[in-house]
């Protein structure tokens, strides 16, 4: 753990839900969410994962379901058959990972497909289920090879550029890797799952520090997935395993824990007011139940406690001040104001 | 290391577990036959595929929404398990109390059932029944949600006297009701809003919200009841314990476990191996393990009167035959398949199709049924690109110089997808189709592509006996 200046106390207040669950193939609401980006005007773009109909979903803050692309389901250019992760590059260009495709697809903000790279692999430039990506202000693209243990960097238009990292648990090494992201030096974090820990590197892969290790207390991590850095340095950490959300400040200390506080979203409400007897007897219920011991688990708590998060598989900044949490089992995301 | 070491091991494979590859036949008949039967009564570590990893990779299996791949986490479980009793006591429970998935729409809740079977399936059934009686899933299938001090509904105490525990004829209907009193209260959390949910089948507003147990005291009935000639003021615990001390209790339990694991029919000698086990429920205080300790050991099952005495039920031979081919040791974009064909062949897991659970024995064969198991476990042993099947090419590659005569492969891959025993037709017939080509050189380069698709096609044509058939 390298030593670096405290970083300002971090204040975190929830904001709000936004999200229903969705079950059909298209419309308003999500089905198993795995990432999120904001677009410059502050549109934000959900990746749905669900294998019957995965597509990007497209809302605002003020809960207007705003349209929705992809091609379903698939291999085809355009469909997706595991997507991962998503990010927009400085031309506000959608890039999309899909593990099982072992390639990345870009798509404008309208939706329409404009590239499609990667092959599968274990050489150079060859990919085994990418998951993570984040771009650094030159548009290069990192992006984590999960079952290859690796960081690659891209230009934007695939081109290999470099590479870290192999299969194991000491420094620089990875055990299926997920989410990443770049802090203002262009230092990258990686989400390094399977070994209970974020590590941070410099742009050219050299080790620096890791953050947390394996545990359910306070400051320790069970599977992160996703990773982001705020202005300070405050690194932010989806704590997937543990059903929750940590911030560690640049010195590794604590900064801040959430366990999700979901109130109903607008969709959720309207819901909700078009069946009463659904909204009569919720209303009676306590919805963060006193649970026996055998479900006691991070995991089950989650799965009976609804405010709570379930699956936190992403974390994201939209550079206005606000942590955005997207929860794949419960199909929405919630905001935060960072303060 | 004998070849009637190595078949009766794979007797005892089929019946507490799934069958077994060579290889772990070879560690178990080397561990000796009490040793692996208290290894499996004893289970470690189970190191199946994790949960996270295949959560991670499915993503429907954080919520558990849906029957198709809530049922093939449980198939990956039972796929990859290092305990397979465990996994088969489960399976055993799950059609004994079988909780079902149509009335519910709440397949979280039902694989946290399985989990409590895991649990404590192998302890003493009295905890056991505590359990069930607790479990969010059974009280809302046999509507104990709706048992109300001074207007009960008997629906679980009558099923958990004649089908859970005792058999009819050995209590009266005013058992039923003072049993249900005992039970009024005993209901699950938020009851209203989550029984409002499930009958609507609605997943809104955030998807499916997981069940847990809840006790409402202001709802139990405290007072005085009389249940099997005995007085008190019975709670739940009080009926289980009751029940527990009944003979006809460990009579109904124990020829249940007698028929899913030694036999489906129960001769003269087997009421022997029952009563012995009636014995050993006693001993051990009820203890399930103590009563498989007994059927493991005893002559019978040891023996001709129970090899090939049970037909595989469906989950049998869609497990069985994947474990042997060796696929799905990874999350696998098909998985899900393999829930559903097991419901092609009559075995919806997580979907009983009663509160009676599946008819068995004969009854799992019709002539549908019986092509869609043939089908597919022909498709994963005719497989040659899978591990479990090249390991059984490399072994047969590696017998007499590895050029095999049609007998010599017919009877390689008996031994080595059991080892089975077939009849003199069946085997000659495998071998009057192996002839047809001549000898099978597997180690030649010029051939052994060709020579492993003929493993690979008797390996197909032995699903279709009538021995694989049976467990």
């Amino acid at each position: 753990m390298t030593t670096q200046a405290a970083a300002p106390p971090l204040t975190l207040k929830y904001a709000k839900t936004i999200g229903i669950v969705n079950n059909g193939l298209n419309g308003r609401g999500f089905a198993y969410p795995c990432d999120l980006a904001v677009s410059g005007d502050g549109r934000i773009f959900v990746m749905n994962r669900w294998d019957k109909a995965p597509r990007v979903g497209i809302c605002n803050l003020d809960e207007d379901y705003v349209g929705e692309f992809g091609g379903g389901y698939g291999k085809d250019a355009g469909q997706f058959t595991l997507p991962v992760s998503i990010a927009f590059d400085s031309e506000e260009r959608l890039y999309v990972t899909d593990e099982y495709l072992d390639r990345v697809s870009i798509f404008s903000t309208d939706g329409e497909l404009l590239e499609t790279w990667g092959a599968a692999g274990s050489g150079d430039g060859e990919l085994n289920g990418p998951a993570g990506i984040a771009f650094d202000p030159d548009d290069n693209l990192y992006l984590v090879d999960q079952r290859n243990h690796r960081v690659q960097r891209f230009s934007r238009a695939g081109e290999f550029l470099g590479k870290w990292g192999s299969h194991g648990d000491g420094p620089g090494e990875f055990n299926m890797p997920w989410g990443a992201a770049l802090d203002s030096g262009g230092n990258v974090y990686v989400a390094d799952w399977r070994n209970d820990r974020v590590q941070k590197f410099t742009p050219d892969g050299c080790y620096l520090a890791s953050f947390g290790d394996p545990g359910s207390g306070e400051g320790q991590l069970h599977r992160p997935a996703g990773v982001a850095v705020d202005g300070n340095g405050n690194v932010y950490v989806a704590d997937w395993g543990n059903e929750r959300v940590q911030v560690f400040a640049p010195d590794g200390s604590l900064a801040a824990l959430l366990r999700g506080e979901a109130t109903l979203s607008k969709w959720a409400s309207e819901f909700l007011a078009a069946n009463p007897d659904e909204k009569v007897v919720r209303d009676k219920s306590n919805l963060i139940p006193d649970l026996p011991l055998h479900l006691s688990s991070p995991y089950q708590v989650s799965s009976q406690t609804e405010p709570y998060f379930w699956g936190p598989v992403s974390v994201k900044l939209d550079g206005q001040g606000r942590l955005y949490v997207t929860e794949t089992n419960r199909h929405r995301f919630q905001v935060y104001d960072v303060a | 290391m004998s070849s009637r070491d190595m078949e009766m091991m794979a007797h005892l494979m089929r019946r507490a577990g799934f069958g077994a590859t060579r290889p772990e036949l070879e560690e178990h008949v080397a561990r000796g036959y009490e040793a692996t039967v208290e290894k499996l009564l004893n289970p470690g570590d189970p190191h199946n595929l994790p949960d996270d990893v295949l959560r991670r990779y499915h993503v429907d299996m954080g919520e558990s929404r849906f029957l198709d791949t809530a049922g093939a986490y449980w198939i990956y479980r039972m796929v990859t398990t290092e305990n397979p009793l465990e996994e088969k006591i489960a399976l055993f429970w799950h059609g004994l109390f079988a909780t079902g998935y149509a009335k519910l729409n709440q397949a979280r809740s039902l694989l946290n059932q399985i989990e409590m079977f895991r649990r404590v399936g192998l302890g003493s059934f009295r905890d056991l029944l505590v359990e069930l009686s607790k479990d969010p899933a059974m009280l809302v299938w046999l509507d104990n949600n709706d048992n109300h001090n001074g207007a009960i509904n008997e629906n679980y105490g009558r099923e958990l006297l004649e089908l859970f525990s005792m058999g009819i004829g050995n209590y009266t209907e005013q058992d039923i009701k003072e049993a249900s009193r005992a039970f009024t209260g005993w209901t699950l959390g938020n009851a209203e809003y989550m029984v409002t949910r499930s009958m609507k089948d609605s997943i809104w507003p955030y998807g499916r919200i997981s069940w847990h147990f809840d006790f409402r005291e202001w709802d139990h009935d405290d007072g005085e009841k009389t249940f099997l000639g005995e007085t008190g003021a019975w709670d739940g615990d009080d009926i289980v314990e009751i029940i527990c001390k009944q003979s006809s209790a460990a009579e109904f339990v124990c020829r249940r476990i007698f028929q899913f694991f030694a036999a489906d029919e129960i001769d003269g000698e087997g009421e022997e191996v029952v009563a012995d086990m009636m014995r050993s429920y006693f001993e051990s205080d009820y203890e399930i393990r103590s009563v498989l300790r007994t059927l493991f050991n005893s002559d019978y099952f040891r023996s001709e009167r129970s090899m090939y005495k049970r037909v595989k039920a469906p989950v049998e031979v869609v497990v069985g035959a994947v474990r042997i081919a060796g696929s799905y040791r990874e999350p696998t974009l098909e998985a899900p398949q393999l829930a559903s064909q097991a419901l092609f062949m009559g075995q919806g897991l997580l979907m009983p199709p009663t509160v009676e659970g599946w008819h068995e024995g004969d009854e799992w064969i019709d002539s549908g049924a019986l092509v869609e198991r043939v089908n597919f476990a022909a498709q994963e042993l005719r497989n040659v690109e899978l591990p479990g099947v090249q390991d059984i090419i490399y072994r047969l590659a590696h017998m007499n110089g590895g050029t095999l005569t049609p007998a010599e492969l017919v009877n390689g891959c008996l031994d080595l997808m059991g080892p089975i025993r077939v009849s003199d037709e069946t085997r000659e017939a495998l071998t009057g189709y192996v002839a047809r080509s001549g000898d099978v050189p597997l180690r030649d380069d010029d051939s052994a592509e060709e020579s492993a698709n003929r493993v690979g096609e008797v390996l197909g044509l032995i699903t279709a006996t009538r021995e694989y058939q049976l467990a």
